[in-house]
């Protein structure tokens, strides 16, 4: 209806769209998305409750290979039935690729295990027992319960 | 744009200038694209508790619907109150927290009335999430999920953040 007003009236006819309906759409649109978007996803580390003193023993023919990994405060310790035990330096620049490395060792002497326990100390950093969680996932051992020393 | 201002002046119509909103309009576009992007559609089940600073991990599972037990600075919380102080539980030599305990106890409790009354014949599997700051120390940790595992929350989860 305008369009035909302004020919009678001899305008140049400009087709501009109408924007600023969409442009309100958008602008209420933001914040509310802006709101409720996550930026950072929040995950977790499932934990198996550590085997329980009356557990029954495994069978004779599956022995438990009781893999653990103790952190100290300068050096980890890598141990288990049937496994030579090995001392990594906390200190060293590629402590995590040295456990990462013993650990993947391990899983492949024995790719029938599956489980790991992290033995921490009191005062141990939860920050440095998810790093031992993740490599130890990372080496191919999921199934993760925590112990106190 | 300029071809048609000229014109306009010059035909004597209005000399109002257009607002350039196609630029505007590329802007928001993708600005919209770009938050539309990181909206998780599922929702978040486990919202960082306000000065927890969850530590990061290579997990990717998602979080399930659990009871979250923050601890950070010097408090252990559940649904927003504080239960007890860190230094006093961790000096005392037993691995449970009274406080904690109870407050899991009306919980499961709770959960257990709800499951009744809607007919749900599952036996009630308790889920605990851990939202622990990245300072803290595995004593407290070791108290609170020991009390949880004993409180009939066997479950035990733990939240980070997702590594990028």
């Amino acid at each position: 209806m305008p369009r035909r007003a302004r020919r009678s009236s001899g305008h140049v006819v400009d087709g501009y769209l109408e924007l600023m309906p969409l442009m309100n759409v958008l602008v209420a649109l933001l914040p509310m998305l802006l709101l409720s978007a996550v930026f950072v996803k929040v995950t977790v580390i499932d934990l198996d409750a550590p085997p329980a003193a009356e557990a029954p023993a495994p069978a004779a023919d599956k022995p438990s290979l009781a893999l653990a990994v103790t952190i100290k405060d300068d050096y980890y310790v890598v141990e288990g039935q049937q496994i030579a035990k090995r001392v990594i330096q906390r200190a060293a620049a590629d402590a995590g690729v040295q456990l990462a490395g013993a650990l993947a060792d391990v899983v492949v002497q024995h790719p029938e295990n599956q489980e790991i326990m992290i033995i921490s100390q009191p005062h141990t950093k939860y920050e440095d027992i998810i790093a031992v969680m993740d490599i130890s996932r990372e080496a191919g051992l999921p199934s993760v319960s925590l112990l106190g020393d | 744009m300029a071809r048609h201002r000229t014109k306009r002046r010059v035909n004597g119509g209005s000399t109002q200038a257009p607002i350039p909103m196609t630029s505007l309009m590329d802007i928001l576009t993708c600005l919209l694209l770009f938050v539309l992007k990181s909206v998780v559609l599922e929702g978040e089940v486990i919202s960082p508790v306000p000065g927890v600073s969850l530590p990061e991990s290579s997990s990717n599972s998602a979080a399930q619907n659990s009871i979250a037990i923050a601890i950070f600075d010097d408090v252990v919380m559940m649904d927003g109150e504080v239960i007890a102080t860190v230094s006093k539980v961790v000096k005392s030599d037993n691995l449970m927290i009274a406080p904690l305990a109870s407050r899991l106890r009306d919980a499961h409790e709770k959960s257990e009335e709800i499951a009744k009354l809607r007919g749900d014949t599952e036996e009630f599997r308790g889920r605990a999430s851990i939202q622990g700051d990245r300072e803290i120390t595995f004593a407290i940790l070791q108290r609170v999920m020991f009390t949880c595992s004993q409180s009939g929350y066997e479950e035990i989860s733990l939240a980070v953040l997702e590594k990028s």
